[in-house]
């Protein structure tokens, strides 16, 4: 595209691994792409056990189109089957959760145990003629796994296990995910009009903090930007740490009481873990919020957050805690909502080519407002999906 | 009107200093009550003071409300009012959209020379917000 100005600003010569081409949010084949390269291999988040926290509870749920069911046995065991009945292919379960020894479909009351196993066709012996039994027609099984209290499935069998995709990414939430002391108690999900990426970049960006006034107010001016640090591991996951909060800085909010802290936590420490490729668990202290996107089309997302505080706590704790997560990121806070604005903007921006790419070229050794965490998640997107984030479109790797 | 208006200085005056405001949600996910705003009168007004200073949706909110039940104590100066609402956000184009549907549970302050609000819950049907709202319900 020329416009009056004759072409577009030109830009000093950086390597790819600096640049992300707009194709990469608005490309319909490359979306295809990373459905099958990326959603169809990597362990996503489905949710956390606590939401499962008695035998035969059930969550429901929908996975790039694919409807789940994950529901822990009556051995305590968290399996997760596709939700569809072996019948008439009817999508099984319609609420979002609950507690059942047997999932019955609602057309021909197929019913179907905690294995997936059909355990009831009604009137069978107009089957025997042609062989079919209840022993064929079993849930398809999508395998599941548990690591620090998250459940995770993954769509491909050969994967390797979960704990070892993830390796030591989640180690700074080994002792407050891993006290088995917490459980959910925020959860609500919106469907943003904009590419699933763009969701991640805010959880990986850590200049945009300039963006949102209460971080300028009580985390920007807050210990040097040199004590930050921007870490990677590998398969792509990404953290950022040692920041600091001073809540108090801003109008209206309280600091942080120490013994409301989670385990493993001071009650101003933040710091947040990206998980390749669509999850991302923060920790403020007295709560931890988790996101998870998944993408519905190449310019629509859904995204799930949930926040976590201690199981034991009395009404007057809890109440507070959820003042405190939603200061920041409940839906009318004062965070997350700029997040998904910004977001949205940015979909505007590249939809029509306006925007053709954006710079991840911010350099400070590793601290800071490094663009490191961003430059690692592309650098895992580009080994998946071998494309260069910098030119996507001509750089087709074979199967 | 003085919320859609976003004239938050009116809004707080309509308000009692015992003022206590919550917006509330049940999660079929998790099967919990949720609360996704939690103020009482200082904290309303200073959240409210910092709105301007944001960045925010563009557009405007409108409140349409349905007085369902009013039960006025004569006694205590207290009337209790459930109210359906729903809220509309318009964006800068002319477009509008619902936003978010409801029941308000307040009690109003009849002690005085004219009715203060002493309370609110603002009970959400509507789970899925899109980019959220720094303005409450």
């Amino acid at each position: 595209m020329e416009n009056s100005a004759g072409t577009r600003q030109t830009l000093p010569e950086m390597p790819d691994t600096h640049v992300v081409s707009g194709a990469v949010y608005t490309d319909k084949a490359i979306f295809e792409d990373e459905k099958r390269r990326v959603f169809g291999q990597c362990w996503h988040l489905a949710c956390h056990e606590s939401e499962l926290g008695e035998a035969y509870d059930y969550r429901t749920f929908d996975y790039i189109g694919t409807p789940l069911i994950a529901i822990r046995g009556g051995d305590g065991v968290v399996r997760t089957f596709m939700n569809v009945c072996s019948h008439r292919g009817a999508k099984i379960i319609q609420e979002p959760s609950g507690n059942a020894k047997r999932l019955t479909c609602f057309y021909h009351l197929w019913s179907y145990d905690d294995r997936g196993n059909c355990v009831d066709i009604p009137r069978p012996e107009a089957y025997e003629s042609s062989g079919l039994k209840k022993d064929d027609c079993g849930l398809f099984e999508v395998r599941t796994e548990t690591h620090l209290g998250l459940v995770f499935i993954n769509l491909d069998d050969k994967a390797p296990p979960v704990a070892d995709y993830i390796g030591a990414a989640l180690d700074p939430f080994a002792d407050s995910l891993g006290s088995g002391e917490l459980e959910v108690f925020h959860y609500n999900r919106a469907i943003l009009h904009a590419n699933w990426k763009a969701w991640q970049e805010t959880n990986l960006d850590l200049y945009h903090e300039w963006m949102h006034v209460l971080l300028r107010r009580t985390q920007v001016g807050e210990g040097s930007m040199n004590t930050r640090v921007v870490k990677s591991f590998e398969n792509g996951h990404t953290m950022g740490g040692g920041l600091k909060a001073s809540y108090d800085k801003y109008k209206g909010m309280a600091a942080r009481d120490p013994g409301m802290a989670l385990p493993g936590l001071g009650p101003d420490d933040f710091f947040f873990v990206d998980l390749w490729p669509n999850a991302a668990l923060l920790a403020r202290g007295t709560a931890i919020r988790i996101d998870v996107v998944t993408p519905i089309d190449e310019k629509t997302m859904l995204v799930e957050w949930r926040g976590l505080g201690l199981k034991g706590d009395s009404a007057d704790v809890r109440r507070t805690r959820m003042q405190h997560h939603n200061q920041y990121w409940g839906p009318f806070g004062r965070n997350v909502p700029e997040d998904a604005f910004a977001a949205e903007a940015c979909e505007l921006g590249f939809r029509h080519g306006a925007a053709t790419r954006q710079l991840i070229a911010r350099e400070e050794g590793g601290k800071g407002q490094d663009d490191g965490m961003l430059r690692a998640w592309y650098a895992e997107w580009a080994r998946r999906m071998g494309r260069s984030p910098a030119n996507p479109t001509n750089a087709i790797a074979p199967d | 009107m003085a919320l859609d208006a976003e004239d938050f200085t009116a809004f707080i005056d309509l308000c009692s200093t015992e003022f206590d405001y919550r917006i509330t949600v049940y999660s079929p996910e998790i099967r919990k009550e949720m609360i996704w705003l939690d103020q009482d009168y200082e904290g309303m007004r200073a959240l409210l003071e910092m709105v301007p200073q944001h960045l925010k949706r563009l557009g405007t909110l409108k409140r349409h409300v349905s007085v369902y039940i009013i039960d006025h104590d004569a006694t205590a100066a207290i009337a209790t009012v459930t109210s359906s609402f729903i809220v509309t956000h318009t964006d800068p184009d002319g477009v509008s959209q619902l936003f978010v549907a409801g029941t308000y549970y307040d009690e109003v302050d009849c002690r005085g020379d004219r009715y203060l609000l002493k309370r609110r819950r603002a009970h959400l049907e509507t789970r899925d917000l899109g980019i959220g709202s720094h303005i409450p319900i």
